[in-house]
């Protein structure tokens, strides 16, 4: 079993433990240089938002990448504070969206050869949800710098408050999700389709989509096989950052053989570690919910607690998302499906009674809640957050919010944090 | 009391008009934003009436499910409607014009599975979309349908076109009046302060139209208003639902004589078409107005700012951005370069408080009175 160890953005370490999440890694790298490769032939590609159905690239054969897993990984490489400031400079006010705008922080840049792993390649085309109100400018600007089209595709409200929706929606989504909202996702997604086959020449292949698909229903069962697994399993037998590093880079990549096999090694490394009784902290004694996008820049911050506390982040959004949220029966309707899939993954992954569903399902005693007052949008974001501490509290599960951002490291006051984490623990979950 | 006195009233007592139609057995409909359709709620008998905030009435309700970095002027709506100020309304009809907007749906929604005894009137989530493309149009075309739908439900009758065109037909004439009032403010000298015009703009939305017509012809009537001399500014950037940042402004000798906000010159832009289905028209116009910080695009929303300002005759302008409202922030760059290329220059103000305090008055008012007094001398001096 390798071991990578890289020091975190404030002077913590992250230890990775599961081939599967190093492996993903390595592959993240080795991909954006093979793509870079492909596209200095003139090849199409696409940044998009991660509302956004990328199924519909792989069925045409056109890289892509998300911008907040772009964001993720400018953060980690401690680039986040150096690119804010530069946006700064440039007249953009610092209490603006920080999430979904590093990537054009880092194209403002005009040494774009300094981005990670040698920058992101030029897109041609650009695609986003208009999820909140950041979205369009963001996008709008990003097309500007890199001269590119942006396709918007509208967010139309949800009007359903979708009450357990994780138990209907793999089979029975038409009957979970509000017609009206599918109908549209379903002609922007042909509009989508139509506009890429005559602006790249490429034509989408169905039975690739259907390929795509199937793919992604086999990735997520090991998905939703993993994380029963962990929540099952106390102690905890894999660190939340190696959950996330091998949830995400898959999911990044879903609907390809190699996302799918890294699940599936993924899935039996985890049960591997189960089988012989290894765990991330044998003296685990307090179970924890990290509430909210990844802490990108510090991800050594959720095993820090663990020494002195026993406390072990055992779970978050991602791996919970990919079990429950992302697989369909997509018979007689695969594009309706697909929509299906992301007019509504903003609303579920920020769904208060699915959080406390797996707060519970992991057997989890306390969370930790981030919030980025900078994040506004309407579901989910920052704004809110005291509903969602409710529901926990009416689960009896105390909740720490706390104020930062996850990709602007300028935001994050380590030792002010660990010492309310610390306190959190010390004065509401320990018995 | 003449026309503007009546109008100033109203504008301060907000809810003096839907109150006495409410005591005469009329039922009211409250909305948000300047992207309900009002010529419906008019047509189905209603008395439509837009809710807005008030800096001084606290945030004690709203604390106790927000946090404060929630814009500032929805999150006191969110209060008032909890505290029961807006205990007259019958419906409320919240569109989905940003971010803060439709959560504001969400969590009266959430107030209500946790608190049953809370009384609230019913609400409806007019979902009216962000772009200009046809199939946005489209969806946009079924939301109002459903709204019809929604306001026949409430009032137990059918909306005839003949009635929803003549609300077309009264709406139109309070935006053409109003025109004729804003020329006097944009006029060379302004004939009107900001303040006054945000008044008897803002009236329009707490009183009958029809009143508020009538309150008009009388004003545009009344003969010459006294020319005003002072610098005159442009105002971009947050709503504005009250008066102290124009009162602020104007006390530096100057005039605000046109803005880019919703409680003032862009509630008039774009009439209804009467010559068309009067629903499609609405549908149309509701999609297509003026564009708002939400709308696709940006080189719109630079475009109007920059020819609002120039035909105003602007000679400055401020940006004025209420704390934790975001989308006017981002088009701030780019809509300053746009400005200052045409020798318009700008003064900003962000994150700034819904009720500027003593000390933020202060802060303010030696950044204003000198970019007045710059603009005065270059004026001047040319």
């Amino acid at each position: 079993m390798g071991e990578e160890r890289r020091v975190s953005d404030q002077g913590g370490r992250t230890v990775k433990q599961l081939r599967s999440a190093i492996e993903a890694a390595a592959y993240q790298r080795e991909w954006f240089r093979t793509t870079r490769q492909r596209l200095s032939d003139g090849e199409p590609f696409a940044l998009a938002n991660a509302d956004t159905p990328h199924e519909i690239f792989l069925a045409m054969d056109i890289p892509v990448v998300m911008t907040q897993w772009w964001s993720a990984i400018i953060a980690a490489k401690r680039l986040s504070s150096e690119y804010f400031n530069l946006m700064n400079e440039k007249g953009y006010q610092r209490n603006l969206c920080r999430y979904c705008s590093l990537p054009l922080a880092c194209a403002m840049d005009p040494h774009p050869e300094h981005a990670p792993w040698g920058g992101l390649p030029r897109p041609t085309v650009l695609l986003a949800r208009l999820t909140c109100d950041a979205q369009t400018k963001i996008f709008e600007r990003l097309a500007r710098e890199y001269h590119a089209t942006f396709f918007p595709l509208e967010f139309s409200a949800p009007t359903s408050s979708y009450p357990r929706w994780w138990e209907k929606i793999k089979d029975h989504w038409d009957e979970v999700i509000e017609p009206h909202r599918l109908d549209l996702m379903v002609e922007e997604l042909k509009a989508l389709i139509r506009f890429l086959e005559v602006t790249t020449g490429k034509t989408f292949s169905h039975t690739k989509f259907i390929e795509v698909m199937e793919l992604v229903n086999q990735q997520e069962e090991y998905f939703r096989k993993t994380r029963d697994l962990i929540a099952e399993t106390v102690p905890c037998p894999v660190s939340l950052p190696d959950q996330i590093a091998s949830t995400m880079n898959p999911q990044w990549h879903r609907g390809t053989q190699w996302g799918l096999n890294q699940a599936k090694m993924f899935y039996e490394e985890v049960k591997e570690r189960v089988d012989k009784g290894e765990a991330v902290c044998k003296n685990e004694k307090i179970r924890l919910m990290w509430i909210g996008p990844g802490l990108w820049h510090n991800t050594a911050f959720y095993q820090h607690f663990e020494e002195k506390y026993g406390a072990v982040f055992v779970c978050s959004i991602y791996l919970s998302l990919a079990a429950d949220g992302y697989a369909r029966n997509y018979v007689y309707n695969p594009l309706r499906a697909l929509a299906s899939r992301h007019v509504t993954i903003t609303e579920f992954i920020y769904h208060r009674d699915w959080l406390v569903k797996e707060a519970i399902l992991h057997k989890v005693r306390g969370a930790v809640m981030i919030v980025a007052k900078s994040c506004i949008r309407p579901v989910g974001g920052g704004v809110g957050n005291m509903f969602t501490i409710r529901a926990f509290e009416a689960a009896g599960i105390p909740v720490l919010p706390i104020y930062s951002d996850v990709v602007d490291a300028r935001e994050w006051k380590d030792e002010e944090i660990k010492f309310q984490v610390s306190k959190f623990i010390e004065e509401r979950l320990s018995s | 009391m003449g026309p503007l006195e009546t109008m100033k009233k109203h504008y301060q007592h907000r809810d003096l008009s839907a109150r006495e139609w409410k005591a005469k057995g009329g039922r009211v409909v409250g909305y948000l934003s300047e992207d309900v359709p009002e010529e419906m709620i008019l047509a189905a008998g209603f008395f439509p009436f837009r809710i807005s905030g008030d800096p001084w009435g606290g945030t004690e309700e709203a604390d106790k499910y927000t946090e404060p970095f929630y814009n500032p002027a929805v999150r006191s709506i969110f209060n008032m409607l909890l505290a029961g100020k807006y205990d007259f309304l019958d419906f409320i009809v919240i569109p989905h014009s940003s971010d803060a907007i439709l959560k504001l749906y969400y969590h009266l929604r959430d107030v209500q599975k946790i608190n049953p005894l809370l009384k609230l009137p019913e609400l409806y989530l007019f979902d009216l979309l962000h772009t200009r493309f046809w199939m946005t149009g489209l969806y946009i075309r079924d939301r109002v349908r459903e709204l019809k739908e929604k306001l026949e439900e409430w009032s137990g009758k059918e909306i005839s076109k003949e009635s929803l065109s003549q609300a077309i037909a009264i709406g139109n004439e309070n935006k053409m009046l109003l025109k004729k009032v804003t020329a006097l403010r944009a006029a060379e000298p302004s004939r009107l302060s900001g303040v006054e015009t945000l008044q008897i703009i803002g009236a329009s939305m707490f009183m009958l139209k029809e009143t508020h017509n009538r309150l008009l012809r009388q004003f545009l009537g009344e003969g010459d208003l006294p020319a005003r001399d002072g610098v005159r500014l442009f105002v971009e950037g947050s709503d504005l639902d009250h008066l102290q940042f124009y009162e602020l402004v104007e006390s530096f000798k100057a005039t605000i004589v046109a803005e880019d906000h919703s409680w003032g010159n862009r509630y008039l832009d774009d009439p209804v078409d009467p010559s068309v289905d009067p629903l499609e028209a609405i549908a149309e116009r509701y999609h297509l107005k003026s564009p708002s910080p939400r709308m696709h695009s940006i080189d719109r929303r630079i475009r109007y700012c920059v020819r609002s300002a120039v035909e105003a005759k602007a000679q400055g302008a401020i940006f004025f951005f209420l704390e934790w409202d975001s989308a006017p922030a981002w088009d701030y760059p780019d809509q300053k370069k746009a400005l200052e290329e045409k020798g318009i220059p700008t003064l900003c103000f962000d994150m700034q408080k819904y009720l500027l305090s003593s000390s933020d008055e202060d802060q303010l008012k030696p950044k204003v009175e000198k970019f007045v007094e710059t603009i005065r001398t270059r004026s001047t001096a040319g």
